[in-house]
């Protein structure tokens, strides 16, 4: 990603935190903690394949198979294409077997 | 933000003599029209281009997937031209679909795009359906069905060539198809185009009005399903705060998987980070930017979020959501009804 895409300010609706004032965040988890949650939150759903998603500089987001393979995306929207190229199909929030695992995991 | 209103529906249902009726409207008249060109369908154009100058015609065929870049374009030079003063200033688009698109995409085409989406932004989808031929072209077309489904509004055209019965039926079919959206009755005149174009959801003082419209066909639906069809439609309704972050990792996770059969998303969130409402709203695999409301639309605080899907049962959806909000918070499992 360039710096102008950056600046052009694509914020993907995810990004963003409910609290009043517009989604600004700022009043009560900070940026970091915010993006924390998120990786956390997108882990949970991750468990059943093993991988892992990290915030990386609190500007893109880094996501690591069982295997070692990685990759940078940009936001939560862009995390779950990142999981099917990485792991070979998507996660399918629909399936049975995903739940499951899900709740064996949690 | 400009607002873009689509017009969709299938061949000779309406939409020309909707947009001429109301484009001739002093209030309509700083509105930029884009029509396409699909076979015979460019005679439109004909006609539009009496009433309205910023028509653009694109040229190259069907608007729905092979010319999204040239929407793009034509949306940056109507910009770049009123601005630079070489047209007049508008302060709404319509596009105007042809008869077998789907207008998705064109949803999508604006929520992708950086430039585009820091001016414009996506208004109600109207939907006009015949009364005479409505019934069997909603049976046999799978495309006529899908615009149905995605609109915000329908009009029901013709009316005055139809016999009530024949009326009716459609009507239970529309219904069935899209029972968030309002359905009007009309004969080709008199159009409420208030309410129509400019009522929408990114219109912060309407806003609380647009919700209240579509909760209260929420509160009478219930669950619908389709004999001998695939679409769905119901609500979910959670009386408990939700963690902002768990639905939006859910609602895109689902997106990505079956943004294709979830046709409409909208939703009123009671959240845990907010006192006040937050309004969701999605067409297939595009969320609009969530808004707040200032103050509830009613008595009610619970989360209600409506879908209409395609092949994907109310089971699964809701069982999903359930599971994967409690495996987040364990605590609040039993906070999702």
């Amino acid at each position: 990603m360039c710096g102008l895409c950056g600046l052009l300010g694509i914020v993907h609706w995810t990004e963003t935190s409910a609290h009043p004032g517009a989604f600004t965040g700022d009043r009560r988890r900070t940026v970091r903690a915010e993006r924390a949650h998120r990786a956390t939150v997108v882990n949970t759903a991750l468990a059943p394949y093993r991988m892992k998603l990290s915030d990386f500089q609190a500007t893109s987001y880094v996501l690591r198979s069982a295997t070692g393979k990685s990759e940078i995306v940009d936001d939560i929207q862009a995390v779950w294409g990142a999981v099917e190229r990485l792991r070979g199909a998507p996660v399918d929030p629909l399936s049975p077997e995903w739940l499951d695992a899900l709740e064996r995991a949690t | 933000m400009i607002p873009v209103n689509v017009v969709t529906g299938f061949l000779g249902s309406g939409k020309t003599t909707l947009l001429r009726e109301v484009l001739a409207r002093p209030e309509f008249s700083d509105t930029a029209v884009i029509v396409n060109e699909f076979g015979e369908v460019g005679l439109d154009h004909i006609l539009l281009e009496e009433v309205e100058e910023g028509v653009l015609l694109l040229d190259s065929g069907c608007l729905c997937c092979t010319i999204r870049s040239d929407l793009q374009e034509t949306l940056k030079a109507l910009y770049d031209r009123a601005a630079a003063g070489a047209i007049p200033r508008f302060s709404r688009v319509v596009v105007e679909t042809t008869g077998l698109a789907d207008p998705a995409p064109i949803v999508s085409t604006i929520a992708a795009e950086p430039v585009l989406r820091n001016h414009f932004r996506i208004g109600n989808i109207i939907c006009t359906v015949e009364a005479v031929a409505g019934h069997a072209t909603l049976r046999d077309q799978p495309e006529a069905a899908k615009q149905v489904s995605v609109a915000d509004r329908i009009l029901l055209t013709k009316c005055d060539l139809a016999e009530e019965g024949a009326i009716a039926e459609v009507e239970a079919e529309l219904h069935r198809l899209n029972p968030f959206a309002e359905i009007w009755r009309t004969t080709g005149q008199g159009f409420n185009a208030d309410v129509l174009f400019r009522e929408d959801l990114g219109d912060a003082e309407r806003r609380a009005t647009e919700v209240a419209r579509w909760l209260e066909k929420a509160h009478t639906l219930g669950h619908h399903h389709i004999e001998d069809s695939h679409t769905n439609s119901f609500v979910l309704r959670y009386e408990h705060p939700i963690d902002w972050t768990a639905f939006g990792v859910w609602l895109t996770m689902l997106l990505h998987a079956h943004g294709e059969k979830v046709i409409r998303v909208k939703g009123i969130l009671n959240l845990r980070e907010s006192e006040t409402p937050v309004v969701i709203q999605g067409v297939q695999h595009v969320v609009h930017p969530p808004m707040h409301l200032t103050h509830w639309p009613d008595a009610d605080r619970s989360s209600r979020i409506v879908f209409i899907t395609r092949d994907v049962e109310e089971a699964a959806i809701r069982s999903s959501l359930r599971r994967f909000l409690a495996a987040v918070r364990p605590a609040d499992s039993e906070a999702a009804a």
